[in-house]
């Protein structure tokens, strides 16, 4: 599935988009982190904290790390904190 | 029977009359003082006690009140800040709008927990409050100068221990959204800078040596270590690192970045416009407000200049809102906006509007099209000198349609007269209720609603009554923090909001203050603005969008629509909820 990094976490990574297989949110974040270290004091093994959120496919925002995810999903992760 | 006064506070005011020149210490109760706690809490009471008409917020008798708190001065990270309050020129309704620095240190050492100005000096004059010694200089030597070679020139001929905040040209011709500046940072919504100027002052320059104990300083010095390090933790990560600008992306994604004066929510070249593209292209230097440990502010050089702060509201209002992908452009606009002394969102709000009167043939022009940058800068000095089409312009975007006619005001970018900050209603629909509701109109630092809109709590294209209680809610924790006061960016390190912030002001002020008691005063102080405004003719029909919002959904996004029903149920629901 697609994954898109928005603000901090994009900073971060150093990328905007990438791609990962994962049956969950739970197992997306670890394979992020996995890959980016830079990511692991926004994601507390497979939860995010709290400044951070996903999203599926500018739609839903998530947090439960069980949330089933499909191939077809595009999971957008960002900082929780949209002010200005 | 002789004032008690807490720790952290002078326990008075100062009034001083800019007609007469006399300055007057007017006692504060404890009471009061526990119930408003300071910035824009106080400063509400303080309106409402002060005002003795609500017809004219530039009539010489309307109090600019000037609001310190008690954690001013205290070590607390983000407690150097002070409030604006007073009736708005742009909306007629109550309005408060904050700034930080120093000025709020040395306004404090000054010997008052607030300044309320009334009256009209004679000619354009520099108050200077010299440790609670008021007098009246001449300014005219500072007519027609921008902000910072105003403070500049005052610090020059006063002495560096004073702290200045100022009006630039805008404020002077009376724009009615401009700003009172300091150390490059604004009080910038709502025209506080326009009331300063109403009373012919160019500047206010304060300093003092009247430091205050506070009640428990060991344990206030340990609990405002902790703050500080978790400040640098990454619940502020997104300040420290790219800065508010950062949310254009975000928000283009989601479809909710006003573009072309809101017709859509989505700029096609809103990378070229992103801050992590400017970087690549304009060198860029970290600051902070002084008493802050989490240095949101990226200001990025530019040729033959010192460089310019850029926050997010002020690259949606001149980028994308008006069409503008050239970075350099936002940035020289931005410039220009700081120098005169006026609101970003606001001038950015209503030239949009203007381009879009043009686009329909109803505003004669032709130069004013959207995407045109240059056209935006030299609007945006038209609207500094209030030449030409610049002198419609500067009565806001409410004002102008009403010049305008041809039914403009359904999409004059507005509510109660102040210009809709960068979230579009209809993508972020919790936002639109507080955006609808808000006492001093559409406005992102009195409703934190947005944060209900990314969250799993609604779905933010389409609001229920469900989510009434959490535009409430944020409502409730903005006007806790405007009166501490604390800065804004400092909410995601608090596990417990209410228990935490209950717990620093005991620390300074001895009050045995609970979390209960600060979610009733959050409330309170919400209701005093509400008690301003319905003495100033507020009807519950101001508490809603333009039309734009209610009639269509957004082009690329279907599901972005925003029925009148809708809003007003959920309006209505707020209202039952606050007990209105």
């Amino acid at each position: 599935m697609r994954i898109e990094l928005l603000g901090v976490p994009r900073q971060r990574a150093g990328i905007a988009e990438l791609d990962i297989e994962a049956d969950t949110l739970g197992q997306l974040l670890i394979a992020l982190v996995a890959r980016f270290p830079s990511l692991d004091d926004l994601i507390c093994v497979d939860r995010l904290k709290p400044f951070v959120i996903a999203n599926l496919n500018g739609d839903k925002f998530v947090t439960d790390p069980c949330t089933r995810l499909t191939k077809t999903d595009s999971v957008l992760i960002l900082s929780s904190d949209a002010g200005g | 029977m002789e004032n008690v006064v807490p720790s952290g506070y002078h326990g008075h005011y100062l009034r001083i009359d800019v007609s007469s020149g006399c300055a007057d210490r007017v006692p504060l109760a404890e009471k009061v003082l526990r119930q408003f706690i300071g910035g824009s809490g106080l400063g509400a009471w303080l309106l409402l006690k002060e005002s003795t008409s609500w017809s004219d917020p530039l009539d010489a008798d309307a109090p600019l009140i000037f609001v310190f708190s008690p954690l001013v001065g205290s070590p607390l990270t983000t407690s150097a800040k002070f409030a604006v309050v007073s009736q708005s020129p742009l909306t007629d309704r109550i309005n408060d709008s904050l700034a930080s620095s120093g000025f709020a240190l040395a306004g404090k050492r000054c010997g008052c927990d607030a300044i309320v100005i009334v009256g009209r000096a004679e000619k354009l004059s520099t108050l200077v409050i010299d440790n609670g010694k008021v007098r009246l200089d001449t300014a005219e030597d500072l007519r027609g100068i921008s902000c910072a070679i105003t403070e500049q020139t005052l610090r020059t001929q006063l002495g560096p221990s004073y702290q200045i905040a100022s009006i630039g040209p805008a404020g002077e011709q009376l724009v009615r959204y401009a700003t009172i500046s300091h150390a490059g940072r604004h009080a910038g919504r709502g025209g506080s800078g326009t009331v300063l100027s109403s009373k012919n002052l160019k500047a206010i320059a304060v300093r003092g040596t009247q430091y205050l104990d506070w009640a428990h300083p060991r344990e206030l010095t340990e609990r405002s270590r902790q703050l500080s390090e978790r400040s640098f933790g990454p619940a502020t990560a997104k300040y420290r690192e790219l800065g508010t600008a950062s949310n254009l992306l975000t928000f283009n994604r989601f479809g909710a970045l006003p573009t072309r004066n809101f017709q859509t929510g989505t700029f096609d070249e809103a990378s070229k416009i992103s801050p992590e593209e400017i970087r690549t292209t304009h060198s860029r230097t970290r600051s902070s407000c002084v008493a802050c440990t989490i240095g949101c502010e990226h200001i990025y050089a530019l040729e033959n200049d010192s460089g310019v702060r850029l926050e997010y509201e002020s690259l949606f209002a001149l980028g994308s809102l008006c069409g503008i992908s050239d970075a350099d452009i936002i940035l020289r606009a931005s410039k220009l906006c700081d120098d005169l002394g006026i609101d970003t969102i606001s001038v950015g709000g209503t030239i949009a509007f203007a381009m879009e009167c043009v686009e329909r043939g109803w505003l004669n022009e032709p130069w004013l099209t959207f995407g045109n940058g240059e056209a935006m800068l030299r609007a945006i000095e038209l609207i500094g000198r209030r030449e030409g089409v610049g002198d419609l312009l500067a009565e806001g975007s409410r004002r102008a349609a009403e010049t305008i006619g041809h039914e403009s005001i359904a999409f004059a970018p507005q509510v109660k007269g102040l210009e809709i900050p960068g979230y579009e209603p209809r993508a972020l629909q919790t936002m639109a209720l507080g955006f609808a509701v808000g006492a001093r109109g559409a406005d992102h630092n009195r409703s934190g609603a947005y944060e209900a809109d990314f969250s799993d709590n609604v779905d933010r294209r389409n609001v229920t009554v469900d989510s009434v209680r959490h535009a409430i809610d944020t409502e409730d924790k903005a006007a806790l923090m405007d009166s501490l006061i604390l800065c804004k960016f400092l909410r995601g390190v608090f596990e417990d909001f209410y228990g935490e912030t209950a717990e620093m002001l005991h620390l300074v002020t001895g009050w045995n203050t609970s979390a209960s008691e600060l979610r009733q005063t959050a409330k309170r102080i919400v209701h005093a603005k509400r008690q301003f405004n319905l003495l100033a003719g507020w009807t519950p029909a101001e508490d809603t969008l333009p039309e734009r919002f209610l009639q269509s959904s957004l082009p690329n996004d279907p599901a972005a629509a925003l029925s009148r029903e809708q809003l007003s149920a959920v309006v209505t629901e707020y209202h039952r909820q606050r007990g209105w």
